[in-house]
């Protein structure tokens, strides 16, 4: 390996062009066949059980997710004009390429059945606009007796009413929106005003934005650690040459991911967040062992200080690499394959990253020349073993007094844990914005007046069993249950099944006598007021809560949130009523985006504590090998655990939920914290085998590779901080999570592994 | 000699456009309609319906119901019997439909588990039938001047010859913007019907299926109506179909619907 380093060395130029025009192919492969997938449904892993069943549900009963058009006049909607416009938005939605005309629903389309004396009425509440003072009270009144609309489709203050429009599958993009957003602004006026929420609006919008957020902040990211590396580097040249390898990586694994048409999911972002990460590491241990022998050697040329490099440093950097590499690896573990591909994706672009630090940074020097050594002053007293004065009281100070470290970390550790049972996990997409957006501030209007943004399908199931939800005895547990839920929790707005409409019917044919709006105790009568809906309303709403043979019925809960607290708060509810229905024979299923999402994140979480169990074991047992002596490995794991162990305590105590991108960032705590610890490592035997005194190899240690791990840690830590001025929230947790993790993985292993490195005695066993 | 041929086929070509159009002509697009709109029918009808709802994943919902049908001239009476399923027997409805256009129909559904009877009222002519993909227009509610005819064509299908009709309501606010009817020449049957929506857009299609001459009057036995929209599909079956049996007009009434068959 050594030799092939060396041999490469005599050609610089060929190297340098050869990993040029490859970069440059990806380059272009990236350009023209990149796509970008900003679907969420395609993030979801289709063979889980869960989700075979609910996007079955979804088909039985045509849900599927609504944009919420509100029109609001504060003097009240019972207007000429505000139903004007509420027919004429109505009409509008229904013409949209990307909605089924029979998916709009507002006052405009719904009917109203009452009761009379002697009969029932059945009528569309206005076809032509009301224009008389007369005609307007009479649709006011009828709207206030009917509660399948009042409350529903008109709010109760009655100053808003809204058009729900359900959007087909994968129809989702900024234009769409846009013009939505035009159509509604066009028929805004002094009074009425028209508002748009619902979650494909954002789910679409977080999808677009965060990438976007991205791409703003990634020049800035990169600046900013481009000025620091600067001013640690002492070299431009050397700068460029870190940064390439950096940028090289990140083109070759996402021209990998072209070339292989693996599209970009929105955890691929995370991919250039690992590589500058992990690519600048390399780089800057390189270099700092360059300027180290530079410095103490001015004299010698361009050959003899990178082979010197090479020959000291190749074997930390294969390691860190390998180490690092293997635990994205695991990733593959998970059942999430946008996750699975991040694994994959990642680990090719540190070993990449590993082979320009090895090929094309040497070539680079060797080309550009070394970086300017810097005056030793040999004979000034450094208190230490080491030429650098800090790094020899530091290391001495933290071996005096080891018990600081000791019980800091155990602190550290018990107060991590107290903040684990915080953690939570959300799948919420509105808890990604800003909670003054404008997208949080209509959610928020719209579920102030209505029963909620967000809804959970309960899809009760006879297995087969016709006719099952025609059985008044099935069918009260489902309105007592419906009730319950209702009435508990007050995150749920209302909710809504074929109970609605039998309750509706049997009022309606008992003269509109409320006392009769219950479920009957016959199933014929059930079956009689089914038919005669049938006959008299829409059949198709009827589709939309059972199926045809009435052995399948879809319970619909609006929820005014759509966060993982909320759903769930649902679920205990409902699970309270499993045993009941079981005993009649009835499963209890899921469906609908919001469960979805639950289910989702919950997979990744379990994926990633899988894979970082399974990456521990793996780097444990990598090191163990690598440096002959299991207690190493252990050691090594050390500022892992307490970085992983820090990063979650902090994020429970800061009340930051666990989702999609913020799990992912333990996977940083692994490859951060194993680079620093096996350099460190890997220094600190060179050193013990040539020193035989511990003090001295902990303090040479520290001014090589503790000044390299702190010199890293500062250039991440200052780039990310960048992201604390995102736009986009997750971004910002992203870029605070990101440093807090460098800074504890710089921080543990300069403190209590080397703490640890010193009391285990390794390398010194002859010795006292 | 060649010329001559020519000039024949020329001619013949043109005499059999002229005919064509003066054929066309005689029987204008309403005529057409018309006599599809009276085609005779009897004065009464006794018959078995079976209804069958397909829904777009294949399931379906069977009815049997009893009908009869009574044409008093300024109205014309039906009564309705569920049959099955056994959950809804007994079940019936009865609609009185007046030739005055300005009156609208009465109706009455009686529930056997209610035990009551109760009058509908409904706002809309374009109501489904019993939860079906026929309107009550659809099965012959319509009126012939509702609409403007245009014949667009004719075509010929299977060694059958029909018209193609264009039929464009009147009211803009219907729930069909057009309708286009394939009339067979012969009996004028309308075939194959194609219903567009408010947005020109094709709807349904109705297919007749089979036709039957039962004591001298032509009757559609078997018809289905598609909607391409909803995907979902109604089929109708006659059998056991009697006309002219000189039903009592007593037989249209509330005792009667509560009595059943």
């Amino acid at each position: 390996m050594e030799k092939l380093l060396n041999k490469l060395l005599n050609y610089p130029w060929v190297s340098m062009a050869v990993i040029v025009a490859i970069t440059t192919a990806f380059f272009f492969l990236m350009k023209e066949n990149t796509k970008m997938e900003t679907d969420l449904d395609k993030y979801m892993p289709h063979d889980h059980p869960a989700f075979v069943y609910s996007d079955q549900a979804e088909e039985w009963f045509n849900i599927r997710d609504g944009i919420i058009i509100a029109i609001e006049n504060k003097e009240g909607i019972f207007n000429t004009a505000t139903l004007d416009t509420l027919k004429q938005l109505t009409r509008r939605f229904q013409k949209f390429d990307e909605i089924d005309k029979n998916d709009v629903t507002s006052l405009y389309t719904a009917d109203n059945i009452v009761g009379s004396e002697d009969g029932m009425d059945v009528r569309r509440f206005f076809k032509r606009i009301p224009r008389t003072n007369e005609k307007l009270k009479g649709l006011k009144r009828n709207v206030e007796n009917n509660e399948m609309i009042f409350g529903r489709l008109v709010s109760s203050d009655e100053t808003v009413t809204v058009i729900v429009a359900e959007i087909k599958d994968d129809v989702f993009t900024q234009e769409f929106y846009q013009e939505i957003l035009e159509v509604a602004k066009a028929s805004e006026t002094d009074d009425i005003k028209i508002h748009v929420a619902g979650r494909p609006i954002v789910e679409g919008t977080m999808a677009l934005l965060g990438p976007a957020d991205m791409q703003m902040m990634v020049p800035i990211v990169l600046l900013v650690i481009f000025l620091v590396l600067l001013i640690t580097l002492r070299s431009f040249k050397g700068t460029l040459i870190t940064l390439g390898v950096v940028f090289f990586s990140t083109i070759w694994a996402f021209g990998l991911m072209a070339a292989v048409n693996i599209p970009i999911y929105a955890v691929s972002t995370m991919i250039p967040v690992m590589l500058i990460a992990i690519g600048v590491a390399d780089g800057i241990h390189l270099y700092s062992h360059l300027h180290t022998f530079v410095d103490h050697n001015p004299s010698a040329s361009r050959k003899e200080a990178v082979t010197d490099m090479l020959k000291q440093m190749w074997k930390p950097v294969v390691m860190t690499s390998v180490t690092t590499a293997v635990g994205f690896i695991s990733l593959l573990t998970s059942q999430v394959y946008p996750v699975k591909y991040f694994g994959v994706f990642t680990a090719f672009g540190v070993m990449m990253a590993m082979v320009f630090s090895l090929v094309f940074l040497p070539a680079g020097i060797m080309i550009f020349g070394l970086p300017k050594a810097k005056k030793v002053d040999m004979k000034e007293n450094k208190g230490g073993h080491s030429n650098s004065k800090i790094a020899n009281s530091f290391a001495a100070w933290i071996i005096k007094n080891k018990y600081v470290s000791i019980l800091g970390t155990v602190l550290i550790i018990v107060l991590s844990v107290f903040g684990l049972q915080e953690m939570w996990i959300n799948s919420s997409f509105l808890d990604k914005f800003e909670s003054d957006s404008e997208i949080v501030m209509t959610d928020k209007f719209i579920n102030e007046h209505f029963g909620g943004t967000s809804s959970l399908n309960l899809i009760l199931d006879a297995n087969g069993k016709k006719d099952t939800f025609k059985e008044p005895e099935v069918l009260k547990l489902v309105d007592k249950m419906q009730k319950d839920v209702d009435g508990q929790l007050k995150v749920v707005g209302n909710a809504f099944s074929l109970t609605d409409y039998i309750n509706r019917m049997n009022k309606v044919m008992n003269e509109d006598d409320e006392a009769f709006s219950t479920i009957p105790d016959s199933k014929d009568m059930v079956a009689q007021y089914l038919l005669l809906y049938e006959m008299s309303g829409d059949p198709e709403n009827l589709n939309k809560v059972v199926d045809y043979d009435y052995e399948k019925l879809n319970v619909t809960f609006q929820l005014k949130s759509d966060n993982s607290k909320a759903i769930n708060s649902v679920l205990d509810v409902i699970h309270t009523y499993e045993g009941r229905f079981k005993k009649l024979g009835i499963s209890m299923n899921y469906a609908g985006s919001g469960y979805k999402g639950l289910v989702f994140t919950d997979l990744i979480l379990e994926g990633q504590i899988m894979s970082l169990l399974l990456s521990l074991i793996i780097i444990i047992v990598l090191i163990s090998i690598m440096f002959k002596n299991i207690i190493i490995g252990l050691i090594s794991s050390v500022p892992i655990i307490v970085t992983a162990l820090i990063s979650f305590g902090i994020m429970g105590f800061l009340g930051i939920p666990l989702s999609s991108t913020t799990a992912l960032l333990s996977s940083i705590a692994i490859g951060i914290g194993i680079d620093y610890a096996v350099h460190f490592l890997e220094q600190y035997r060179l050193n013990a085998i040539n020193t035989n005194d511990k003090l001295v190899a902990a303090q040479k240690t520290m001014a090589h590779s503790g000044k390299a791990i702190i010199f890293n840690a500062i250039v991440v830590i200052a780039g990310f901080l960048v992201l604390i001025f995102s736009v986009f929230p997750p971004n910002r947790e992203l870029g605070a999570l990101v440093s807090l993790n460098m800074f504890t993985s710089f921080a543990g292993t300069l403190t209590i592994m080397l703490v640890l490195l010193n009391v285990t005695n390794i390398y010194f066993k002859k010795s006292k | 000699m060649k010329t001559l041929k020519i000039t024949t086929v020329i001619i013949t070509i043109m005499m059999f456009g002229f005919i064509a159009k003066t054929k066309a002509q005689n029987l204008s697009a309403r005529d057409i309609v018309e006599k599809v709109y009276d085609r005779p029918s009897g004065d009464d009808q006794t018959s078995n319906l079976t209804m069958t709802l397909i829904n777009k994943n294949g399931n379906e919902r069977v009815r049997r119901i009893k009908q009869f049908t009574k044409d008093l001239g300024e109205v014309e009476k039906n009564i309705m019997f569920f049959q099955s399923p056994a959950d809804v027997k007994n079940t019936s409805f009865m609609s009185w439909a007046y030739d005055d256009e300005s009156r609208s129909d009465d109706q009455w559904i009686y529930l056997p588990a209610l035990k009551k009877i109760k009058r509908i009222s409904s706002d809309s002519k374009s109501d489904y039938f019993m939860g079906s993909d026929f309107t009550y227009d659809d099965l012959g509610d319509r009126k012939l001047d509702d609409d403007t005819h245009n014949l667009i064509g004719e075509e010929t299908i299977d060694g059958v010859e029909y018209y193609v009709v264009e039929s464009i309501p009147k009211d803009e606010d219907y729930m069909y913007s057009k309708t286009k009817t394939w009339i067979r020449k012969d009996n004028f049957i309308g075939l194959k019907k194609e219903f567009y929506d408010e947005d020109a857009e094709l709807l349904k299609v109705l297919k007749i299926k089979e036709f039957k001459k039962i004591s001298g009057f032509w009757v559609i036995i078997s018809s289905e109506m598609e909607n391409v929209q909803k995907n979902h599909r109604t089929t109708m079956v006659l059998d056991n179909v009697k006309i002219n049996t000189n039903i009592p007009s007593s037989r249209f009434s509330e005792r009667m619907m509560m009595r059943g068959v």
